[in-house]
């Protein structure tokens, strides 16, 4: 979110909920996440964003069965990302349904972002 | 006044009707000149008033968006992104041309207070825009108080006849400030208060909660969202900790976070970010998922309350 409340600017968020991001075995290019994605957990996945699309080459995969939650800001940084990339797209595969309401409401039709459910 | 400032200036009047004749004369009135500038233009109203533009206008309603605003502009603080700067950013070429009515004689007590201040923000997000916006008032049927707010919240009157007056009374600051109520908290509010280490926990009690309220399917996804973000911002911005409650109260769920910050944007929420980036879209989620968002700011903090039908 934006920084409507100012209370002498943002402080640094503990953390105790994980997320844990590993590349996809075999030979597909991406990622597999774990975990919940907010901002206890924000470093971490724009990090592998990042990662990801330094490596995007046609399609890249973001697996995400067992991630339980996703926040604005962290699909945010998915469609970024995927704004951005130069050419081809991302398949999200098994979303928390987070991810395809918040899409819908602020990137409705976006194409370099394909939802497997 | 130069050519160049008539052209940018944002136009806001409001329209005092008293019969359905004089609404539709007025509405298609403002509609036909439009089409004569080839104007851009969308209609928000309620239903039955759709249908008399609608009717009003013929053929000539080709081309415009209709948009029933007892479901667009149900919850009057996402009006402002999605309604009205979703089709004005649509068409940034050029004056767009908007009617806009999101007070009618059914909305409540509850609801009024931040429809005032919707009206009050609308002079703000479009200040210096090639925009008009027309916003009718049906003088017979809504409270005085209500007419005299849209004087307070309009520089321009227009009367069912279609005499144009400037307002004296404009000063649409000193609505906002009159509808920043503090909201008492509810006596019978399940409540959790958090830190930063509880956001995940707090999320879960505001899902069992709303299950327990009755709320179930889609919007129950949209209550851990929204609780979500506000709950974040009270770790991230309002002092790193706050409280939320939940209650049930008149057919909807109420879900309410208190935090020690204090709200110095009017506009926050109600500003669509550009498509790359990547935040700022956090409170404009709140408002897009809820019926109605009431919020309260002072030095003291800031309380935000969304609403949402059971």
């Amino acid at each position: 979110m934006d920084a409507p409340h100012m209370v002498g600017g943002p402080a640094p968020v503990p953390g105790r909920a994980a997320l844990e991001v590993s590349p996809l075995p075999g030979g597909r290019s991406g990622i597999r996440a774990r975990g919940e994605i907010s901002a206890l957990t924000r470093p971490s996945w724009e990090q592998a964003l990042s990662e990801l699309a330094r490596r995007h080459a046609g399609v890249s995969y973001v697996e995400l069965s067992d991630v339980a939650f996703v926040d604005v800001a962290g699909v945010s940084a998915l469609a970024v990302t995927a704004m951005n990339l130069p050419d081809g797209r991302v398949v999200v595969e098994n979303p928390p349904p987070q991810l395809p309401r918040v899409l819908e409401m602020f990137w409705p039709g976006l194409d370099r972002i394909e939802v497997a459910l | 006044m130069s050519t160049v400032t008539t052209r940018e200036a944002f136009v806001h009047p409001a329209l005092f009707y008293r019969t359905e004749q004089e609404y539709t004369r007025q509405t298609v009135a403002f509609l036909r000149e439009g089409l004569t500038n080839g104007e851009p233009m969308a209609v928000a109203v309620p239903g039955p008033n759709l249908e008399l533009i609608k009717a009003g206008l013929g053929s000539d309603a080709e081309g415009i968006l209709f948009l029933d605003m007892t479901e667009a502009g149900r919850n009057p603080g996402r009006i402002i992104p999605k309604v009205l700067r979703g089709f004005a950013d649509a068409h940034p070429k050029g004056r767009v041309r908007i009617i806009g009515e999101p007070i009618w004689a059914g909305r409540s007590a509850v609801e009024y207070p931040a429809c005032a201040q919707h009206e009050a923000l609308i002079n703000a997000a479009f200040e210096g825009r090639a925009v008009t916006i027309l916003c009718p008032y049906d003088e017979e049927r809504l409270d005085p108080q209500v007419i005299a707010d849209a004087k307070v919240t309009h520089p321009t009157l227009i009367s069912g006849e279609g005499r144009e007056s400037v307002s004296d009374a404009y000063d649409w600051q000193a609505v906002v400030s009159r509808y920043n109520q503090v909201l008492a908290p509810a006596p019978d509010a399940a409540a959790f208060s958090y830190g930063g280490e509880d956001l995940p926990a707090v999320r879960q009690f505001a899902l069992a909660q709303a299950k327990l309220l009755g709320m179930a399917g889609e919007r129950l996804m949209d209550v851990e969202l929204a609780v979500a973000e506000l709950t974040t911002n009270s770790v991230v911005h309002g002092g790193g900790r706050g409280t939320l409650a939940l209650w049930a109260e008149q057919g909807q769920l109420v879900c309410e976070v208190r935090d020690a910050g204090r709200l110095t944007d009017p506009l926050a929420g109600r500003r669509p970010p550009e498509r790359g980036q990547l935040g700022g879209r956090g409170l404009m989620l709140v408002h897009y998922v809820s019926d109605l968002v009431r919020v309260h700011t002072s030095d003291d903090g800031t309380t935000v309350r969304f609403y949402l039908s059971l």
